[in-house]
């Protein structure tokens, strides 16, 4: 578990499977993620959900408790030493930043508790601005762009692949911050 | 003594390639071995042979290359092949000049087969930068969109990743400009 100012990131539990469904079933964004629209029932939901993955991890608000997002790490390739992250915000917590705090925590949980080099994430061309000031800051890499690679709502998207490389976060400024600003709210 | 006719065409064996079958797994396991960890689809988890066989199953379609004794060389794939009119090649064939030859021959009759045999208006290629080039000179028609550095230690070396891609465009053109 790890904690800052506005935010608890810690591990799901089966009680938060109704919000993350409901986060899921947002009719703006559902299209785009995974399930393509067609999310399973909800008492189909589980076997879904971790379906090639590893550890869901959620974002909650550190003063309400409720649940804004969650993050997923997948498809881990202990061989190559890289695994995937997929990132989800509740709609109303969209641009409040608390889970792009989370992904920070993310990043500092994988590296520190998985063996692993890389983290990748899949972008959609419309979901990629959120990670434009972690690729200005150089903590992300983008490795590439899949043109035209998804079909969403009928129209064809590019898909951004997104990189963090465990040495750059470990060296990051934007992570001694992030530690430095948790560990005194710990004292 | 009476010469004997020459053969008929038919009875010539010649190299080629044919749809892969549930018999070739046994090939299709070695071949693995062989080259291991480059397919990376089987590779990336072990050897393990029920777990190869389970990836084997989630291939949309393969074929099996053949020298003229028709003993397999070279085994391709289509993977990945999904609503998005994308799917993934990946071809590997036996570590040995011959059938690495044998596979660049006939490398431009199995990516007509994907593009005609799927609705596919993009075919991805995956691979590491010390894999052969079984593709030919058809490999430069690729271009490389994603390039993952260091993606795995092969030999003791971080080798890097690319994925490529082939559009029917790009290939049509291909075509046309060798006929």
């Amino acid at each position: 578990m790890i904690t800052t100012s506005r935010i608890v990131f810690r591990p799901v539990l089966p009680s938060d499977y109704p919000r993350l469904y409901e986060i899921e079933s947002d009719p703006e964004t559902a299209l785009t993620w995974r399930y393509r629209g067609e999310l399973p029932p909800l008492d189909a939901y589980e076997p879904a959900l971790w379906q090639q993955t590893q550890q869901i991890m959620v974002v909650a608000g550190r003063q309400s408790g409720a649940v804004v997002g969650y993050l997923q790490l997948h498809d881990l390739d202990l061989r190559a030493g890289h695994a995937w992250f997929s990132l989800y915000s509740g709609p109303e917590h969209r641009g409040s930043g608390l889970v792009m705090e989370g992904l920070m925590a993310f990043c500092e949980w994988a590296f520190g508790e998985w063996p692993i080099r890389w983290l990748y994430a899949h972008s959609f061309e419309h979901n990629v601005g959120a990670f434009e000031s972690g690729l200005r800051r150089g903590e992300a890499v983008r490795l590439g762009v899949l043109r035209d690679r998804m079909l969403v709502d009928g129209e064809l998207t590019d898909v951004h692949v997104i990189g963090i490389e465990r040495e750059s976060w470990m060296q990051s400024p934007l992570r001694r911050r992030f530690n430095t600003l948790r560990h005194r709210l710990e004292r | 003594m009476t010469d004997l006719p020459p053969p008929s065409p038919s009875a010539v064996r010649q190299p080629g390639w044919r749809l892969a079958q549930q018999a070739d797994a046994p090939f299709i396991y070695e071949l693995v071995t062989q080259v291991d960890p480059r397919w990376w689809r089987f590779s990336r988890a072990g050897l393990e042979p029920s777990r190869l066989l389970a990836t084997a199953g989630t291939i949309a379609a393969g074929v099996i290359v053949h020298d003229a004794l028709q003993r397999p060389m070279a085994c391709g794939v289509l993977a990945d092949a999904g609503a998005s009119g994308t799917g993934t090649m990946e071809y590997f064939a036996r570590p040995t000049p011959e059938a690495e030859e044998l596979a660049r021959q006939f490398a431009p009759d199995l990516v007509i087969a994907a593009f005609s045999g799927a609705p596919i208006r993009r075919l991805y290629l995956e691979r590491f930068d010390g894999d052969p080039r079984l593709f030919g000179d058809l490999e430069d028609e690729f271009e490389v969109e994603v390039r993952y550095p260091s993606y795995a230690m092969i030999g003791g070396v971080l080798e890097g990743r690319t994925v490529s891609v082939l559009t029917h465009e790009r290939f049509a053109a291909w075509r046309e400009a060798r006929s």
